[in-house]
């Protein structure tokens, strides 16, 4: 067939066109259509949120019309402001203390069960881990409503709603996230390490300390800042349990600002949420760098995907 | 054997007792609250944890409501059904794109795409789909561009077009990465054989690629449909009543003074509709891990 | 039993009773409930069915004003001023942050805000105990049953001064029809409900003549906005076919309003919003928007630079036979501080601040005798041209109040703006 090269080792990156046919046939030319669709999808994906982030500086109170730039939604405005708005600012709090107990309380369960799932055979097992996936792809409303209906009826003198009720109802969704991810990360791993630690004299409790949860770091790093990153985000079950204002963190307070008349202000916030998310990233990026320096592993591209 | 029995289960325990508590009692108290009743003040929902009182009127004409007579429900069904598939469709046709190419011929800018395309997963949600309202507004970007070409300034907000793209732009990512995951795991000796046995690019990528990504692809399209059929808030920041959806029911059915069995009834109902394709995403992945 | 009105007797049923009486121990409550709950929720001990309690109650009506039953005493006039917090339960963006910040100077106290999107859900909350609030702003058509359930304290009239001094007097003496005697509450702002247009698109003429109609001219398509709430909603669209009475039960008459709503978005394209008219309609999104009288005065601050404020108008029926309501502040059976929020009431029912509130936040009048329509217009409070959203006594007696519904009632009106919200 014209245009085709013989099987290189290394895909030619610029095969020369002799035809347009050949162009077309040729399996290793540059995908220049996917490549626009990729950068585009990009650009469609970020731009929306780089445009909000900026409006958050806009001297009026329009999110959609440039009118300046100001840091007044940010802290000048003596009663709107981020930073002076005493609502906005307990907010804040808020989500991050949802946050951090939600991501302490998750994944070291959620951890615990994808070992013992892992290993575990039989119907208890497949059982108990048919209603985690379930947890998983279930649509949030439903968790949401039906905690709500837990909260207000059956479990109404043992938790009121509010922070404990929302931690709960954060855990109940997010918890799939660590199993997940630490499962998979174990189907890698197999059991050959532990086993050759036993044989050394390791007990299985030793064995799993010093060899599996190592092993399993990046996995349990990256399944906490996940597990963060989705508790500042979700609004869902959070709105549903929420008790007093002090209990709306700033997803609910954006959420309803959104459906009324927000303000510049509404923009800021959001980008609070997104520089806290990021930081938390971030934190865990470098943990697992140094832990993966530290023990000399390089860092692979599929450790980067499970990341 | 060097462990007990009963370890392994003791690691499951504590998530186990969890979901028991919090995710099955739960279960429970909806369906009390849906065969139940409400207050005679307040009319807040009563629930009836006994199962011999349970009282399926109310259940039934909740049922009829998307059957019979006015048929009130049957629109939004409908509506969530077409919306979700199309929403869906679209982040198959355009998520597999990129992550086809991303994974397969990104080459140096792999590092690069790969964290913007997880961007979505730290940026949150809200601020995502409150970005595209405020260019959406009639004095917003997308007009303002459309001005530039001599169009007149559309209402964006509350157009079916709006929601389904917002669905689409709200959940693509959770499209991408699986199948990403998938494609860059497909051995590139499998497509060089193809290719040395004659096959062009396309049919290479009909009877090799595609097969090999086919648990990628439909596990993208769960994880990617299955949420949105509880999506309530797309709709409420992008949409309108004319394109409210199942989720839009429940909600507002909950917020309602005498409508709490109805919302447990909805709820009932959404989950034996995902029910189906759930187990069968279920048996699915339970049989290629066994596989594995 | 002493009849203290801090003691929350629910009166529900004897599941209820159980459940509250078991305090706050854990797992406790629901295992004894269960176990012991003889009889079916919803009922009473003695079998009867729930649903007649409703029955019997009276509604409060212009012509059949209510005197509420006394829930146990006042809160004595020497009691101590609590330190606080003070939590405020109230819709969002309804009070001037200002005031508040003066309060909380004056009193030394810090004020928390608790916000609730619309009424079902903050009398939700509040019912059910999940929020906890000093003061609290129901509209009128739900004080009678909030009294009913124990669930709010008489009001100290000493502590109070400010409102027989300062305010219409309808309020105070007799009373509002739905609490003679102001046994519980006290009016928050006033407000009738007509429709709001742009001016420069809509002459005044014009306008006055189509009234309600407005809403279905297709000039007007997609420029339509009505509000996302059930009692305005429809309750505007029964007078448009001249059903007078606000609280109607002709499932008849209820129907054909629903249709009208729905006719008017599909066919028109019009909008269900809650800031259609305080902050669309000044920035032009839209033409004709349903409006309570305290949107469109506060609309004003809405409007974007270099836009005049007389390109806001409003229209209402001349004759003030048109819907009016006002919203209370009440203050809930187990505040924690009780004391402290009858000063609150009295700080916001003093000339200087009430006013304040409206003329510099949001626009809702308060039925305050020092507020005529001369005066507003004549300070620029209000422009000329929405001189038919400032209210007068008058309006109380000609204008058609919306109270409580019975619960059949209520089922209709609920049933058809489900449909509503469904897409239809």
């Amino acid at each position: 067939m014209s245009g085709m090269t013989l099987a290189p080792e290394r895909p030619v990156t610029a095969a020369p066109a002799r035809s347009t046919t050949g162009w077309l046939r040729n399996p290793w030319r540059k995908p220049r259509f996917l490549q626009a669709v990729t950068w585009g999808y990009l650009v469609w994906s970020i731009v929306p949120v780089v445009i909000a982030i900026a409006f958050s500086f806009n001297a009026g109170r329009s999110r959609s019309t440039w009118q300046g730039f100001s840091f007044r939604w940010w802290y000048q405005d003596a009663f709107d402001s981020v930073w002076n708005d005493p609502a906005l600012r307990s907010a804040m709090f808020q989500t991050l203390r949802l946050s951090l107990l939600t991501m302490l309380i998750a994944v070291p369960i959620g951890t615990a069960f994808a070992i013992g799932i892992d290993r575990w055979r039989g119907r208890p097992a497949t059982t108990a881990n048919f209603f985690m996936l379930f947890s998983f792809v279930i649509p949030e409303i439903i968790l949401g409503v039906s905690l709500f209906l837990l909260f207000s009826n059956l479990l109404e003198g043992a938790v009121r709603l509010g922070t404990t009720a929302q931690i709960i109802g954060l855990v109940t969704f997010q918890i799939s996230y660590p199993v997940i991810i630490v499962r998979a990360r174990l189907l890698s791993i197999g059991p050959e390490y532990e086993e050759s630690a036993m044989d050394l004299g390791a007990s299985p409790t030793q064995a799993l300390r010093s060899v599996l949860l190592p092993l399993l770091a990046p996995a349990i790093l990256a399944s906490s800042a996940l597990v963060f990153a989705d508790s500042v985000d979700n609004f869902v079950t959070v709105r549903y349990l929420s008790g007093p204002a002090s209990s709306e963190p700033l997803s609910v307070k954006i959420y309803s600002a959104a459906r009324s008349s927000p303000t510049p202000a509404v923009n800021a916030a959001a980008t609070v949420m997104l520089i806290t998310t990021l930081t938390a990233i971030a934190l865990a990026w470098f943990v697992y760098r140094r832990i993966t320096r530290s023990r000399g592993e390089a860092v692979s591209s599929a450790g980067l995907a499970d990341f | 054997m060097h462990y007990p029995r009963w370890y392994w289960g003791s690691f499951t325990l504590p998530g186990s007792v969890w979901l028991a508590v919090f995710f099955v009692l739960p279960f429970y108290v909806v369906l009390s609250v849906a065969f139940g009743t409400v207050d005679p003040l307040f009319r807040l929902p009563l629930p009836v944890y006994q199962p011999w009182w349970w009282s399926f009127a109310t259940f039934q004409t909740t049922l009829e409501k998307f059957y019979a007579g006015d048929r009130i429900y049957f629109d939004p069904l409908l509506r969530t059904l077409m919306y979700v598939a199309t929403a869906s469709l679209i982040c198959l046709v355009l998520g597999y794109a990129v992550a086809y190419y991303t994974a397969r011929h990104a080459g140096r800018w792999k590092g690069l795409i790969l964290v913007l395309l997880i961007s979505p997963f730290w940026i949150s949600y809200l601020m995502r789909i409150y970005a595209w309202q405020s260019l959406l507004q009639p004095d917003g970007y997308i007009n303002d561009a459309g001005g530039l070409f001599g169009l007149s300034p559309v209402i964006w907000i509350g157009r079916p077009v709006t929601v389904v793209l917002g669905l689409v732009y709200g959940y693509i990512p959770f499209m991408i990465l699986p199948l990403f995951g998938f494609l860059d795991r497909i051995d590139q000796h499998l497509l060089e054989a193809g290719r040395d046995l004659g096959a062009g690019s396309f049919e290479t990528f009909r009877r090799v690629t595609l097969p090999l990504s086919k648990p990628g692809i439909l596990a993208g399209l769960v994880i990617v449909s299955l949420p949105m059929f509880g999506d309530y808030y797309t709709n409420n920041l992008l949409g309108s009543t004319s394109t409210s959806m199942y989720g839009n029911l429940i909600d507002s059915a909950v917020g309602q003074a005498g409508q709490g069995p109805e919302a447990g009834s909805l709820v009932l109902i959404l989950v034996a509709l995902v029910m189906i394709p759930m187990l069968y995403y279920l048996r699915s992945t339970r049989r290629t891990t066994e596989a594995a | 039993m002493s009849g203290h009105p801090r003691e929350r007797r629910t009166g529900l049923s004897r599941r209820e009773f159980l459940r509250r009486s078991i305090g706050a121990a854990a797992v406790l409550p629901s295992a004894s409930a269960i176990l012991a709950a003889c009889s079916k929720p919803g009922t009473d001990a003695g079998g009867n069915g729930g649903e007649t309690g409703s029955n019997e109650r009276v509604l409060a009506r212009p012509d059949n004003p209510v005197t509420l039953p006394m829930k146990g005493d006042p809160i004595p006039t020497d009691t101590p001023i609590e330190s606080g917090p003070l939590r405020v339960y109230n819709w969002d963006a309804y009070f001037y942050k200002k005031v508040l910040k003066e309060f909380e100077d004056e009193y030394g106290v810090t004020v928390e805000w608790t916000t609730f999107n619309n009424m079902e859900e903050g009398i939700q909350k509040l019912v059910a105990g999940q929020v906890q609030a000093d003061v609290f702003f129901p509209t009128t058509d739900y004080v009678s049953r909030l009294v009913d359930g124990n669930l709010l304290q008489p009001l100290n009239h000493e502590l109070i001064p400010n409102l027989e001094a300062n305010y219409w007097k309808v309020f105070s003496d007799p009373g509002p029809y739905y609490d003679l005697g102001w046994r519980y509450t006290v009016p928050y702002v006033i407000y009738t409900t007509g429709v709001a247009y742009r001016r420069d698109r809509i002459d005044d003429a014009a306008a006055a003549a189509a009234g309600y109609e407005l809403f279905f001219d297709p000039q007007f398509q997609d420029a339509v906005s009505y509000y996302d709430s059930y009692r305005d909603a429809l309750g505007m669209m029964l007078l448009r076919d001249g059903v007078t009475d606000a609280n109607s039960d002709d499932p008849a008459a209820i129907t054909a309003a629903k249709d009208a709503i729905l006719q008017m978005i599909n066919d028109n394209g019009a909008r269900l919003t809650i800031n259609g008219t305080y902050a669309k309609l000044p920035e032009g999104e839209f033409s004709v928007a349903q409006a309570w009288s305290g949107d469109i005065v506060g609309a004003k601050w809405f409007l974007p630079k270099g836009t005049p404020e007389d390109v806001l108008g409003y229209w209402y029926p001349p004759d003030k036979k048109g819907l009016v309501g006002n919203d209370t502040i009440v203050i809930p059976a187990d505040a924690p501080s009780p004391r402290l929020a009858h000063e609150f009431l009295n700080f916001f029912l003093d000339e200087h601040w009430g006013y304040i509130n409206f003329a510099d936040w949001n626009g809702y009048q308060p039925p305050m005798t020092s507020i005529v329509p001369d005066r507003l217009v004549e300070e620029g409070v209000v422009p000329e041209s929405l001189s038919l959203a400032v209210l007068g006594e008058e309006n109380f007696t000609l204008g058609y109040l919306q109270g409580e519904l019975s619960a059949e009632a209520d089922a209709l009106w609920l049933g058809a703006w489900s449909e509503i919200q469904a897409g239809g």
